[in-house]
């Protein structure tokens, strides 16, 4: 095996391991029935999925500096049901969708504020500014009882498509490469993951380490108001609840993706996976006669059984390296003890 | 005066520190109360504060349950999952059947250990982080209690419902079992257990060095939260006729703001199930005063996020000043 191969294996170890567990599940459901393979079903799986990729997006990020965000679903929400409510207002809707995603990023920056400057827990402070959210929504009589109306551009956002691709994936797509690409080419990446590995050593090799947290949480804000958005453009209305389920699926997914709850370990691709890997399963539910207490049980085990592979995977695989080259991959043994 | 960084080094400042913690949590829970009882004269009356409790004391027990894994450094994201699938077997399997009551409520209490217990074999035993491992079984209990009771609704024993609704010498059961929570927390406390506790929770590797179990003392906290945790489930299923395997998400997130608000650390070590248990009723007497003014609901959800800011904005900056002052 060449050297150059293998290092990519085990540098994306835990990545790879998602995709083809995702893959495996979905030859499962091809197999199983052959319509599951079919466009129009590969389709459906690739715009739910999209949900769960923007929603899971800042999460990733955050987690990956070390932090973690609960105020995911109250910000979609917040997404949709701010979009209805400034389209009704005669805004138009590509200008409301780019306003609500502002101040997304807005109230991310208040969850920001809290963690890096007072340095509250992100537990605590996302819990507090997401609660806010939800008082906000309440108050303003912006809620309808039938449901609020979307404007027809974040509709067409979600339901339109080039050729055979939706357009809502084609976006994933093109937000998954530049998030890739700022995660893994840019500074602000490399600072991310250095604070999430530690903010002592990051603080002392220079890092801006407040201001490097603050970013994840104002991009955060914003992703997951656009995820709202793209979410009541699919549903057609929107409501108080409508982010609800989020709050599990888009932590779950940066798990399954391979990344460590702890930060520093993680990437935006292996997220992608963890959303598809989701959605498959759940698409898959129908076929093996599984209620929705069925998914979750089966969520739940996915979640631990693949944590568990890929944390004490990537520590049998590294003990396997180290004796081929003899030089002990300690890097595994050190986290779990500062933790 | 210089002071130590851990408080764990210097033990006999410590009660000094909690006290002043107990001190704050318990002066909110005053003025709320003060606030309530001004509203609504009424409320002076051991029934009338007995019905109060009653709506408090599901999440009273979740709070409890939540600050025993947080003292240990952990979090339990599973509470609101084991909480309904006690609440479940509660409503369908103990009310359906006849006769032996006691023998199948035995069998929810159990539930709630075993579920804990399961936990805590993650946590303690194959090491997994707690957020990921009460991530993972909170969605599998929740899944165990939709299959168990797939819609509201169930028939509690006749006989739990009346004990809960009930009295004992002239008090009414909810007040005696908020009592009673707070007195079995103060005996563990003072034992071995209670001690090690702490001790895990304020640093692991000197409390491994000096001895202490522990992974046991995990295992065993992970075990008693969900105990706790599933009594509130059974504790619910009764007060309320009917079973809600739905019930419990809503309350994981308010008993860790319960826990936080109380003044329990969430680095583990410092803090105590009494405080959570002021916080949770001054989270109840929020719903409660704003009800009664005929507020809007949102203005109780703003409160009781408001309150949460403001109590960790405060003291985050009591330690900063405190930090700027020792440097």
């Amino acid at each position: 095996m060449s050297a150059r191969l293998s290092a990519v294996l085990r540098e994306h170890h835990a990545t790879l391991s998602a995709y083809a567990l995702c893959a495996v599940l979905f030859v499962v459901g091809v197999l199983h029935s052959s319509g599951f393979g079919s466009q129009s079903s590969i389709r459906q799986m690739l715009v739910f999925a999209s949900f769960v990729g923007f929603a899971a997006l800042g999460q990733t990020l955050v987690i990956l500096a070390g932090g973690l965000d609960l105020s995911v679903p109250w910000l979609m929400a917040f997404g949709g049901v701010q979009l209805s409510h400034w389209a009704s207002d005669g805004i138009p809707g590509g200008l409301a969708i780019v306003l609500v995603v502002a101040a997304g990023a807005l109230i991310g920056a208040v969850n920001g504020l809290g963690v890096a400057k007072l340095r509250i827990s992100p537990i605590v402070m996302t819990l507090a500014v997401g609660g806010l959210v939800q008082a906000y929504l309440l108050a303003v009589g912006l809620l309808k009882s039938e449901g609020n109306q979307v404007p027809q551009a974040a509709v067409d956002l979600a339901s339109n498509r080039i050729g055979p691709v939706p357009v809502v994936a084609l976006v994933w797509l093109v937000v998954a490469v530049a998030t890739g690409f700022l995660l893994a080419r840019t500074v602000v990446g490399r600072n991310i993951r250095a604070v999430g590995a530690s903010d002592v050593v990051a603080h002392l090799s220079g890092v801006n380490v407040g201001r490097t947290r603050f970013i994840t949480y104002v991009i955060s804000g914003g992703a997951s108001a656009f995820a709202g958005v793209v979410l009541s453009g699919y549903v057609g209305t929107t409501y108080l609840d409508i982010g609800a389920p989020y709050l599990f699926t888009s932590i779950a997914a940066v798990i399954v993706g391979g990344a460590s709850i702890l930060g520093g370990r993680g990437s935006y691709w292996g997220t992608v996976a963890g959303a598809l890997t989701l959605t498959v399963l759940s698409a898959m539910l129908p076929l093996f006669h599984l209620s929705d207490a069925g998914l979750k049980v089966v969520y739940g085990v996915v979640i631990l059984v693949g944590v568990w592979l890929s944390t004490s995977g990537g520590s049998a695989l590294a003990a396997l390296r180290a004796r081929g080259d003899g030089a002990p991959q300690r890097s595994q043994e050190v986290r779990s003890h500062a933790g | 005066m210089t002071m130590p960084a851990r408080p764990s080094v210097v033990p006999a400042w410590r009660p000094r520190r909690v006290a002043w913690g107990t001190l704050t949590t318990a002066l909110i829970l005053v003025a709320l109360a003060v606030t309530d009882v001004l509203l609504q004269p009424a409320l002076l009356d051991l029934v009338q504060i007995g019905l109060l409790l009653q709506t408090a004391l599901p999440l009273v027990f979740v709070a409890a349950a939540q600050t025993l894994v947080v003292l240990v450094r952990g979090i339990d994201l599973s509470v609101g999952g084991i909480f309904v699938v006690a609440n479940a077997i509660t409503a369908q399997w103990v009310g359906g059947a006849a006769g032996s009551h006691q023998l199948l409520l035995l069998v929810a209490i159990a539930s709630g250990l075993a579920m804990g217990a399961f936990n805590g074999a993650l946590v303690a035993g194959l090491r997994f982080e707690p957020f990921i491992a009460t991530l993972g079984t909170w969605t599998i209990f929740s899944g165990i209690a939709l299959m168990i009771l797939p819609t509201d609704g169930g028939t509690p024993p006749p006989i739990l419902t009346s004990i809960i609704l009930g009295e004992v010498f002239g008090i009414p059961s909810a007040i005696v079992i908020v009592a009673a929570i707070f007195g079995v927390w103060r005996a563990i406390r003072g034992t071995r257990f209670g001690g090690r506790i702490m001790a895990v929770g304020a640093d692991e590797e000197r409390a491994r060095l000096n001895g202490t179990p522990v992974r046991r003392v995990k295992l065993a906290v992970y075990a008693l939260a969900g105990l706790v945790a599933g009594l509130g489930g059974i504790y619910s299923a009764g007060a309320t006729v009917s079973g809600t395997p739905t019930a419990g998400d809503a309350y994981i997130l308010v008993s860790v703001a319960a826990v936080v608000i109380g003044g329990t650390s969430l680095l583990g070590g410092r803090g105590g199930v009494g405080l959570s248990i002021m916080a949770a009723l001054s989270l109840a007497l929020i719903s409660d005063i704003v009800s009664a003014v005929n507020f809007d609901v949102w203005v109780s959800v703003a409160a009781s996020s408001g309150l949460l800011l403001v109590v960790v904005v405060v003291r985050a900056l009591i330690e900063r000043g405190s930090e700027r002052s020792r440097a």
